[in-house]
C-alpha cells in the first residue's frame, strides 16, 4: 500500500479538526477529511487554509452522502475549491446529474456501495458509473463489497475489472445495518483473500469508528496504530490464496493483473 | 441487473449449437417461449401485491424453480416456488410470504397453463439460507434441506425486482463447498497436476440425484404406483439432465474442459465461474460445453452426441406438452406399460438421450471422459 490512515468521520464524526489534532502525534501518512452531512461541507472547506495537513503524504475529500438536486451545484462549487490534487470521494447514489461531476476528471473518485443502497454495489453497476464519468477512479470499499457479498466474489469481479482505477482503499467492519466497527478477524480473512488484486499504489483509508472517543488521547492514539497494523495484516500482499483449510499450505497465484 | 437464465437468452449457446448442427428443436424453443411469458406474468403478480417494494428490504428472494427455472415450461407444468430469507431476523417476513401466497391464490392458473402450487411441501414455503448454508451432511441436512440447497444451484430463478438475497446465499453455498474442499486447487502426491474439480460440490450433486432416485422409488411404494409411467420417463430425462448439468458444472471448474484462459486458481474465480455457469439453465450448460467442444474436436462424435441428445430432449418436452398423452401416461398402470405405444414412445425418447448422456460423458473421445471416470466414478 502506498499510505495509510483514516477517516476523520471515523475518528470523531462531525469534528475534523478533533480527528486530525489525534492523528497529528501517530505514524498515520493519509487522510480522509469527510463532510459526510450537508452542513459541514462549507465549514470544511473554509477551514482547509487553516488545517496542518503537512504532515500527511495523502488527503482526500469525502463529499456529503446525501443531497438534494437544488444542492448539487453548491456541493460541486465547494467541492471545486479543494486543492486539485486530492481526490474526492462520492457515493454514486448521491450524484443527481453526472454531466456536472464530469469536470472533476481523475479528481473524482466512486466509492462501491453497500447492500442497503441499490446502486454502485456490483460490478455493472459501477461499470454503468464509469461510463457516464470515463475519467473518475475508484475508491474501493472493502467493507461495502464483503457486506454486499461475504464470499467476497463481487470483490473479486470489481478488483478484476476496475483494479486499475483504484485511488484509495476504505477499510473497516460493517454489520448488516450499515454500521462501521473496529475490524474482525472474518474480516481481516476475508480482505486478505482478494488483497493480490489490488494495486500497490492505493492509499488506505481506515473507517473502524474509534471505540475510544472521548477517552485519553494516549488511549485513542493506541487503538488508532493497534487499527492500522491489523489494516495493514487484511491488505499484506502474500503471493498465495487459500483454498481450504488455513493449515494445508500455500497456492501460488498467477502475477496480479492490476500490479501497479 | 441480475445473472437469471433469462440474462442468457440472447445469443444462447442452444441456439448456436442448433443452428451449427442444422437442427430444428421447435419444442424446446417453445417451451422457452412459453416459460418467458409465464415468468413475466408471474413476476407482474408477485411483485404487485400491496407492500411488495418496502415491506422487507433486500433480505428476501422470490425464487422459482422446477420445469420454469429451467425455461421449459409445458401444458400442466407445476410452479415450484420459495420466498427465500437471508436477513436479521424479522418476523414480517411472514406477512411478505402471505401476500404473494395471497396473490397466488387469486390468480388464474389455467391462464398461466401452470398447475395450480399445493398447500404443503418442501415448495410453496419460506426457506431460510441459514440451515441451507449450514446444513451440509450430518443429521441436520434433511431431505427438503438438500433439495432447497442443491436446486438453488442447479433449478432456480429468481422472480421480481430483488435478486440480492438469492445471489447471496448462491455464492455462499458455493463458498461452503469450496471452503472445506480440502484438495481443491492443490497438486496431487503423485500426479503433481492441480485438482480443479470441486469434489464435496460433485459428491453432494451425486447424492442429490441418487436421492431422487431413491425417492421414484419411494413414490411408488407410497402412492400405490399412481403417476409411475410419467415420473419414470422424467427421472431418466429432465431430472438426469439436471445433474448431468451438476456434473459439468463442477468439470467446468477445469479450464482445460471450460477453455477458460481468465479462470485463476482461487476460490473467488471459481465462485465466479460457477456462479456464471450455473446462470445458465441446464440446457444451455450443455450446449455450452458441445459449442467449446465441437470448434475444437476433429471427431465427429461429438456432434452425434449432441444432435442425439437435444433431439431427444426436444422430443420428450414435445411428449410432456401434448395433454393427452401426459394425461394418459400419469393414468397408465404398471401393468400395462408394455404394449402401451405412448409409454414404449416416451421409453425409446429416455433411451436415447441415457445413450447420448453417457457418450457425452464416457465416450472414447469425450474431453469430460477421464474425470468422468476419476471424479465421477471411482
Amino acid at each position: 500500500m502506498a499510505y495509510i490512515g483514516f477517516s476523520t468521520g471515523a475518528l470523531a464524526f462531525g469534528k475534523f479538526r478533533e480527528a486530525l489534532r489525534l492523528l497529528h502525534e501517530t505514524t498515520m501518512s493519509a487522510v480522509e477529511i469527510s463532510a459526510l452531512r450537508l452542513t459541514e461541507l462549507p465549514i470544511l472547506i473554509e477551514s482547509l487554509p487553516t488545517l496542518k495537513l503537512d504532515r500527511f503524504r495523502y488527503v482526500s475529500v469525502h463529499a456529503p452522502s446525501r443531497f438534494s438536486e437544488d444542492d448539487e451545484d453548491g456541493v460541486i462549487e465547494l467541492l471545486q475549491r479543494a486543492p486539485c490534487g486530492w481526490p474526492i470521494v462520492v457515493h454514486p447514489d448521491t450524484i443527481h446529474e453526472p454531466e456536472k461531476w464530469d469536470g472533476f476528471g481523475s479528481q473524482l473518485a466512486i466509492e462501491n456501495m453497500d447492500m442497503r443502497k441499490s446502486d454502485g454495489r456490483r460490478v455493472d453497476e459501477l461499470g454503468r458509473w464509469f461510463d457516464r464519468l470515463p475519467k473518475a477512479r475508484l475508491c474501493f470499499d472493502l467493507a461495502h463489497a464483503h457486506q454486499f457479498d461475504r464470499t467476497m466474489t463481487e470483490a473479486f469481479r470489481i478488483l478484476s475489472e476496475y483494479g486499475d482505477r483504484i485511488c484509495q482503499l476504505h477499510i473497516s467492519e460493517l454489520d448488516s445495518t450499515g454500521h462501521h466497527f473496529p475490524l474482525s478477524s472474518g474480516s481481516i480473512q476475508a480482505f486478505s483473500e482478494v488483497a493480490s488484486l489490488i494495486p500497490l499504489d492505493s492509499s488506505v483509508i481506515i473507517e473502524s469508528l474509534n471505540p475510544f472517543r472521548g477517552k485519553s488521547d494516549r488511549k485513542q492514539r493506541a487503538w488508532i496504530e493497534r487499527e492500522a497494523e491489523r489494516a495493514s495484516e487484511a491488505l499484506s500482499r502474500e503471493e498465495v490464496v487459500e483454498v481450504g483449510l488455513a493449515s494445508l499450505g500455500p497456492i501460488t497465484l498467477s502475477p496480479s493483473p492490476v500490479r501497479a | 441487473m441480475s445473472s437469471g437464465p433469462l440474462a442468457s437468452q440472447r445469443g444462447s449457446p442452444l441456439d448456436i449449437v442448433q443452428s451449427e448442427l442444422g437442427c430444428n428443436w421447435k419444442n424446446i424453443e417453445d417451451a422457452r417461449q412459453k416459460t418467458e411469458i409465464t415468468l413475466k406474468s408471474l413476476s407482474t403478480i408477485i411483485g404487485g401485491h400491496p407492500g411488495a417494494d418496502t415491506s422487507v428490504g433486500p433480505d428476501t428472494s422470490v425464487v422459482v424453480h422446477g420445469s420454469l427455472a429451467r425455461l421449459e415450461c409445458t401444458q400442466g407444468s407445476d410452479l415450484d416456488w420459495t420466498l427465500l430469507v437471508d436477513g436479521i431476523a424479522d418476523a414480517s417476513v411472514q406477512q411478505r410470504f402471505l401476500d404473494i401466497k395471497n396473490s397466488l391464490s387469486d390468480t388464474n392458473f389455467d391462464e398461466l397453463g401452470l398447475k395450480k402450487p399445493g398447500t404443503e411441501g418442501t415448495f410453496g414455503a419460506l426457506a431460510f439460507s441459514q440451515p441451507i448454508m449450514h446444513f451440509i451432511g450430518g443429521e441436520e441436512d434433511s431431505n427438503s434441506n438438500t433439495t432447497r440447497r442443491v436446486l438453488l444451484l442447479l433449478e432456480a430463478v429468481p422472480i421480481g425486482e430483488r435478486h440480492g438475497a438469492f445471489e447471496r446465499v448462491r455464492n455462499g453455498i458455493l463458498q461452503r463447498y469450496l471452503d472445506e474442499d480440502r484438495g481443491l486447487l492443490r497438486e496431487g502426491h503423485i500426479a503433481k497436476n492441480k485438482r480443479w474439480v470441486p469434489l464435496f460440490l460433485l459428491n453432494d450433486f451425486a447424492r442429490y440425484w441418487r436421492t431422487m432416485a431413491v425417492d421414484f422409488a419411494y413414490k411408488q411404494f407410497d402412492r400405490g404406483n399412481k403417476g409411475y409411467a410419467l415420473r419414470s420417463i422424467k427421472l431418466g430425462t429432465s431430472r438426469k439432465l439436471l445433474f448431468a448439468s451438476g456434473l459439468l458444472a463442477c468439470f467446468w471448474c477445469d479450464p482445460a474442459i471450460s477453455r477458460n484462459e481468465k479462470q485463476t486458481p482461487n476460490k473467488q474465480s471459481l465462485i465466479d465461474s460457477l456462479g456464471k455457469f450455473l446462470s445458465r439453465t441446464p440446457l444451455e450448460r450443455l450446449a455450452l460445453f458441445f459449442l467449446v467442444h465441437m470448434k475444437t474436436s476433429e471427431s465427429e462424435s461429438l456432434r452425434t452426441t449432441a444432435t442425439s441428445l437435444f433431439g431427444a430432449y426436444d422430443a420428450f418436452l414435445g411428449l410432456l406438452n401434448n395433454q393427452d398423452k401426459r394425461l394418459h401416461l400419469e393414468q397408465l398402470k404398471p401393468a400395462d406399460e408394455e404394449n402401451d405405444p405412448a409409454f414404449v414412445d416416451a421409453r425409446k425418447i429416455r433411451r436415447t438421450f441415457r445413450l447420448a448422456v453417457q457418450e457425452m460423458f464416457l465416450g472414447e473421445d469425450s474431453p469430460l471422459r477421464q474425470h468422468s471416470i476419476e471424479k465421477g466414478v471411482f
